[in-house]
């Protein structure tokens, strides 16, 4: 049986979504990000990822983990690509050169996309107003413009990123990319990725996971 | 046929280091970082990451790239995991639950290693010292304490942070960690991790890359 550990509104958004996808059955661990708690120590705290109990599970105190038959696995991208190979189906890898290529773009999501796309989320919006910084946004929205080109360039022939299908890698891209939305101009440059984007959410998945999220306290 | 695009003084030496330890053919094409070519759009300029044929390649201009046959591939530490299948043990893996480790651990060193292991480089030794900016040091090093102080633990009990043997999982940590070696107090605070370090670079194909490495021109 999987566990998924880690509320929703959090990087566990990508392992639920995928989970949807598949169908599959899970147990869901709605751990906290311990700085979201005003007193993350106190005897009535939710499970938060400071709690001695999740640390043992995920030493980093990151969410989200996930345990499945003994497995702990963490790293929201890899518990993805591990999870879609293990199901199989469509979303999967078809074979080894697909797996490669999922795998790049789940690398080139974390490195080259996901430190820039987050800042453009806190800045623009995840902050409190005083502590949002324009001049760090806009540094973010910049350095994504390369990114955002080659995406809408890998994007344009099939419209979607490994297979001509819709598959893991489409979605760990997506979840990163998302961030990015407070920066409508980066869209609108990029019209195949905006096409792809708001295809990835029209998913009943992903849909289903998104009121989930929002019936989440804030 | 194995090709892979880059230098050894560059992030191709991930790859260098796992195709050695494989023990598998390959052609290396010394494809320059552009910002260290005086001139990389000048008639002769040695091949480099701005060059047009190169960008046929690798629209982004990134090394390294591999071409394994047909498939392309970008990302050096994907580059590794497609080995790490191609290959299996030991180096590599065929089986589902350690590959899913090793690509744990390979997000790991991309995500909360490198950015600060690179930091500590580029602001202890690699700008000039004009450029410098030891508060940023300090924040890397208070960064990485955390992953540091993880990875001592997951060394602790047989050396490796994967299946008790060196693989692609060690080559993903020792690279990016490599990068904070101008940091050496936080290696005094992570026993096993500074153990294990010095360990893969005694190992022979360490040696030998690095010996190539310092042949390398420096431009």
């Amino acid at each position: 049986m999987l566990t998924i550990y880690g509320v929703l509104r959090s990087r566990a958004s990508r392992n639920v979504w995928l989970a949807h996808e598949l169908g599959i059955p899970f147990r869901h661990v709605p751990v906290m990000q311990a700085y979201r708690l005003a007193d993350p120590d106190a005897p009535d705290a939710p499970l938060h990822t400071r709690s001695a109990a999740f640390l043992r599970i995920n030493p980093n105190g990151h969410i989200p983990s996930m345990e499945d038959d003994g497995l702990v696995l963490h790293e929201s991208l890899a518990i993805n690509l591990y999870l879609a190979k293990k199901h199989g189906g469509a979303l999967a890898p078809a074979n080894l050169a697909e797996d490669a290529l999922m795998t790049m773009w789940s690398l080139w999501a974390a490195t080259e996309a996901e430190p820039h796309t987050i800042q453009v989320l806190y800045h623009r919006v995840g902050y409190p107003p005083e502590q949002r910084d324009a001049a760090k946004a806009d540094a973010a929205v910049a350095a994504l413009r390369g990114p955002f080109a080659a995406l809408d360039a890998a994007l344009a022939e099939s419209g979607f990123l490994v297979g001509g299908r819709f598959t893991v890698a489409d979605l760990n891209v997506a979840e990163v990319i998302r961030y990015a939305q407070p920066a409508p101009e980066l869209f609108d440059a990029a019209p195949h990725v905006k096409a792809w984007l708001a295809a990835c959410h029209a998913r009943p998945a992903f849909q289903r996971m998104m009121e989930e999220r929002a019936k989440e306290p804030a | 046929m194995i090709t892979l695009y880059g230098v050894h003084r560059s992030r191709a030496l991930r790859n260098i280091w796992a195709l050695e330890e494989m023990g598998l053919a390959y052609r290396l094409v010394p494809v320059i970082p552009a910002f260290r070519v005086p001139d990389p759009a000048a008639p002769g300029a040695p091949l480099n990451t701005r060059s047009p044929e190169f960008l046929k390649l690798n629209p982004a201009g990134s090394i390294p790239v591999l071409d394994d046959d047909g498939v392309v591939l970008s990302e050096s530490l994907a580059i590794n995991l497609w080995l790490s299948r191609r290959c299996g043990a030991p180096i590599g893996t065929n089986d589902l639950a350690e590959s899913a480790r090793f690509a744990q651990w390979t997000l790991y060193a991309a995500t909360e290693i490198e950015p600060h292991s690179h930091a500590i480089l580029m602001h202890r030794v690699q700008l000039p010292p004009d450029q410098r900016d030891e508060a940023k040091v300090a924040a890397a090093i208070a960064a990485l304490r955390r992953p540091l102080a993880v990875l001592d633990a997951a060394l602790a009990g047989d050396g490796h942070p994967v299946g008790g043997r060196f693989t692609v999982a060690d080559i993903a940590l020792a690279e990016t960690l490599r990068y904070a070696l101008p940091a050496p107090e936080l290696f005094e605070a992570a026993p096993h991790v500074k153990a294990w370090l010095a360990a893969c670079h005694a190992r022979p194909a360490w040696k030998l890359i690095t010996a190539r490495r310092e042949a390398e021109p420096a431009i």
